[in-house]
């Protein structure tokens, strides 16, 4: 109960400093009717984040998964090709990244489909921190499992289908959720490359109706009503998945 | 078992771990490995699991020829029981079991339920068949362990100090447990620094220290030991081990 009331209060603190700063910013009275007008494209745009991220992450999933298995290869070219990859991607803000991709990138390959070369581009970024993400969940499985599985005769095959696999999954489960988180907020960088997302559509309307502060509220909303549900979901499986060696 | 080693030698980092060692014994039922920590006996026991590669020598279990590199057929007929369980964390006692079966073995699920479920009684462990390894006590994990090696009918079973990390009352549940397995005339070498367990279940006891044999033989040795260093080791070892429940195994 006590538990409770603590976050019923600090939540409370929280919508008063939000509407606090978004009081103080509009001018006259809160005025969403431009919004209302637009919702349709609006909730166009939000979906379209949400699509966009879905497809990024099935991507990146086997992005990282492709640049994992070129880093454990035997051929030191492809090792280097992942490291490389991972290394600039590490080193370079998103926002270049997808300017580069839909100027130059997109147009050298011919797509001019913004939508994909946003969600490719996102793909290739989070992809190689996924690629991390297997490597360390592999690291993370106990040396006595191996052994075991040598023991009785597991071939390399069965056990990383039957040993290794299982408890890399359950491990990366969470991390997986929170990229999931990040790839979501990482799409508003598309806006940058004038990817019809939720973003780009908020700063659209705030362009033609002038009210900034009400685009800022329902841009804020619409991204936490998308990510708190999965910061909760990271929270529930590493609680639950948290099994001990 | 049959078991012959000759001039073995194993190196860590370039540095000798075991030394030219021999060894040749037949018709042994329990051979126990005893000797201090870093004396190279755990190394050995996993050099004839074929687990890990040697410098030189040869070693022979039960006519195998036994190399690592070549030794996945003879390992299927081995059971091992490491120091810390080793169970599958993410799988419950009897899937731990089964897996082994079905997929390495190959054999029918249907078939050998009622025999995993015997040895599960058997060492009771029934009511925990169907619980993850970490959610039972070390006791229960290590004789889970044991009738994960038991399972598969091996040839020999190798134990390496299965009690090394428990308390008192869990090893004395452990070594129960391995008494059984002397009681079923089940062949198996155990690495323990359990003097009075040795003394009562082996029938060969072999003594190490520095990675070489320094004393071998029956129970004997350890009632009158010929060696210094067998005679400072037991020294030192019984001298806590006076109270110890597992002299009453």
């Amino acid at each position: 109960m006590k538990k409770k009331l603590s976050f019923a209060t600090a939540i409370l603190i929280y919508i008063m400093f939000y509407i606090f700063i978004a009081m103080s910013a509009l001018e006259k009275n809160i005025d969403f009717s431009a919004y209302q007008r637009y919702y349709k494209v609006i909730l166009n745009g939000w979906f379209t984040t949400i699509a966009i991220s879905l497809v990024a992450l099935v991507m990146a999933i086997f992005v990282g998964l492709i640049l994992y298995l070129m880093r454990e290869s035997r051929f030191a070219v492809l090792y280097y090709f992942s490291e490389i990859h991972k290394t600039i991607i590490f080193g370079t803000p998103l926002v270049v990244i997808a300017i580069i991709a839909y100027y130059y990138i997109g147009n050298a390959f011919n797509v001019n489909s913004k939508f994909w070369v946003g969600a490719i581009t996102l793909a290739l970024y989070i992809g190689a921190y996924i690629a991390d993400i297997y490597k360390g969940a592999v690291e993370a499985i106990h040396v006595n499992q191996w052994q075991t599985a040598k023991m009785f005769g597991f071939t390399r095959y069965q056990t990383y289908r039957y040993v290794v696999f299982p408890q890399v999954i359950t491990g990366i489960l969470p991390p997986l959720a929170g990229q999931f988180t990040m790839t979501i907020k990482s799409s508003a960088l598309l806006a940058y490359m004038a990817t019809d997302e939720f973003l780009n559509t908020i700063k659209t309307v705030q362009s033609i109706s002038y009210r900034y502060p009400e685009g800022f509220i329902i841009v804020t909303t619409g991204y936490l009503i998308l990510t708190v549900p999965l910061i909760m979901l990271v929270r529930m499986l590493e609680k639950k998945l948290n099994y001990k060696v | 078992m049959r078991l012959k080693i000759r001039n073995l030698k194993k190196c860590y980092d370039q540095k000798g771990i075991i030394e030219n060692l021999s060894l040749e014994v037949d018709d042994i039922q329990v051979l126990s490995l005893i000797g201090a920590s870093g004396s190279g006996k755990s190394t050995l026991l996993r050099l004839i699991a074929g687990l890990e590669a040697f410098e030189a020598g040869s070693i022979e279990v039960n006519g195998h020829n036994v190399i690592e590199s070549e030794a996945v057929e003879y390992r299927k007929k081995v059971g091992f029981v490491f120091q810390d369980h080793n169970l599958f964390s993410h799988l419950s006692i009897f899937e731990n079991i089964m897996l082994v079966l079905e997929k390495v073995h190959h054999r029918k699920r249907s078939e050998v339920e009622p025999e995993v479920k015997k040895l599960l009684e058997q060492f009771g462990l029934m009511e925990h068949a169907g619980k993850l390894p970490h959610q039972i006590s070390g006791g229960q994990s290590q004789r889970a362990s044991i009738v994960r090696a038991l399972s598969i009918r091996p040839e020999l079973i190798l134990l390496d100090e299965p009690t090394s990390s428990l308390d008192p009352i869990l090893t004395y549940e452990v070594l129960s447990a391995v008494k059984l397995l002397a009681e079923d005339r089940i062949d198996f070498i155990i690495v323990t620094h359990e003097i009075g367990f040795a003394k009562s279940v082996a029938d060969y006891i072999v003594f190490m220290e520095d990675g070489k044999i320094i004393e071998q033989g029956d129970r004997g040795i350890l009632e009158a030991p010929q060696s210094p260093e067998l005679k400072r080791f037991l020294g030192k070892v019984l001298t806590f081990d006076g109270g110890s429940n597992v002299n009453s195994l």
